[in-house]
């Protein structure tokens, strides 16, 4: 059997079956956004992409540009981190749901509405880790989350680093949210250590 | 004119000499190091991710302090840079998330300064200037004109180290 060594090995069969996971993920996370908010939220089907730093900074905007994000620690049957990334259009649709206002920049924001972006990032990320765990049948434990406003290129270099001796790659999942039928730029960011990873594809009877 | 302007990636390094800037940006837990001999105007910045090189097959030497910072110095003795002529200066290093309960995380920034620190001390070169650690990501870039080290970050002034 072939082990994969880092994201970019996976064949076309182990990306189908990690597409095909993300897809249930993320419709489970907009349910709970919808939940949260309050108001209708639907999901395109995800694409998993497998990008440098550099790549998946371009799908979202410029290094230098002000995000939010919200990073999770996975621990116990799958390792790893969980990292979802708000642009602020998207950050806009929750603060005028959440605190009836919307800002211009992420330097405006205070504590208030710095805490309903980590809230709802925490909450994007547990249901797709709760959808995730359930298919795969393994146990995850969650850190609680924590979160930055930063420029995004030091935001997606963050897990490269952390798992920097295994894969200088990020696994990106292109999902966009669609709120009042408009579609709202996010990240979201899967990213098992690659012994985990290997892990969920025998789970899965794959390769 | 336009001024010339050399872009260098996540883990890679760019040199040039006389005029021009050379800029890397967002640094989050990755750090920049620049090097200027201000007697040939040669310049070289260098942006490296993590602290060393374990595996000798990788052929990424810039993406390491040890290694990249070797290489850069092999390169730029070629363009006759002086190590007693040399301005140091760094800027990077940041913890960008903190998970409470787990001190562990995020230290990478810290453990690339240390790392940076012992190998230019090992080089035996002194750092002019630094701006280390914090939680913000910093755009930097260097001046090849004037060794002027500039240091952006989102909410603060500008610095010129």
């Amino acid at each position: 059997m072939a082990r994969i060594r880092s994201y970019e090995d996976m064949n076309l069969q182990e990306m189908d079956v990690m597409k095909e996971i993300s897809s249930i993920g993320t419709s489970h996370g907009a349910t709970a956004l919808s939940k949260f908010l309050g108001k209708e939220v639907r999901i395109t089907i995800p694409e998993i992409q497998i990008l440098t730093v550099e790549e998946a900074v371009k799908r979202l905007g410029d290094m230098e540009e002000i995000v939010a994000a919200t990073l999770v620690q996975m621990s116990g049957e799958i390792r790893g981190l969980m990292l979802f990334v708000f642009k602020l259009d998207l950050a806009n649709v929750v603060f005028e749901k959440l605190l009836g206002k919307e800002y211009q920049s992420f330097l405006e924001i205070d504590e208030l509405a710095f805490s309903a972006l980590q809230e709802v990032g925490n909450i994007i990320i547990c249901s797709y880790i709760n959808a995730f765990s359930h298919l795969v049948n393994v146990d995850v434990s969650l850190s609680v989350p924590s979160s930055t406003v930063n420029m995004l290129g030091g935001i997606m270099t963050v897990p490269v680093a952390e798992h920097g001796y295994e894969t200088d790659r990020l696994m990106y999942i292109n999902a966009e949210f669609i709120l009042d039928g408009k579609r709202l730029s996010d990240g979201l960011l899967m990213l098992p250590d690659i012994e985990s990873l290997n892990e969920i594809m025998e789970k899965l009877g794959v390769s | 004119m336009m001024e010339k302007e050399l872009k260098v990636g996540i883990g890679d390094m760019k040199l040039t000499r006389g005029e021009g800037r050379i800029i890397t940006y967002a640094l989050g837990s990755c750090i920049g190091i620049s090097f200027y001999d201000p007697f040939l105007r040669l310049g070289a910045l260098l942006h490296i991710m993590l602290p060393e090189k374990g595996d000798m097959r990788d052929q990424n030497v810039f993406k390491y302090a040890d290694s990249g910072i070797q290489e850069t110095l092999r390169k730029l003795t070629a363009f006759g840079f002086v190590k007693r002529r040399a301005e140091i200066k760094i800027a990077g290093g940041a913890k960008m998330f903190e998970i409470s309960g787990n001190a562990n995380f995020g230290n990478i920034g810290q453990r690339n300064a240390v790392m940076v620190k012992k190998i230019l001390a090992a080089e035996g070169l002194r750092i002019k200037r630094e701006d280390i650690g914090g939680s913000c990501a910093r755009t930097m870039s260097l001046n090849v004109a004037t060794g002027d080290v500039l240091v952006k970050v989102f909410g603060r002034p500008e610095l010129h180290l």
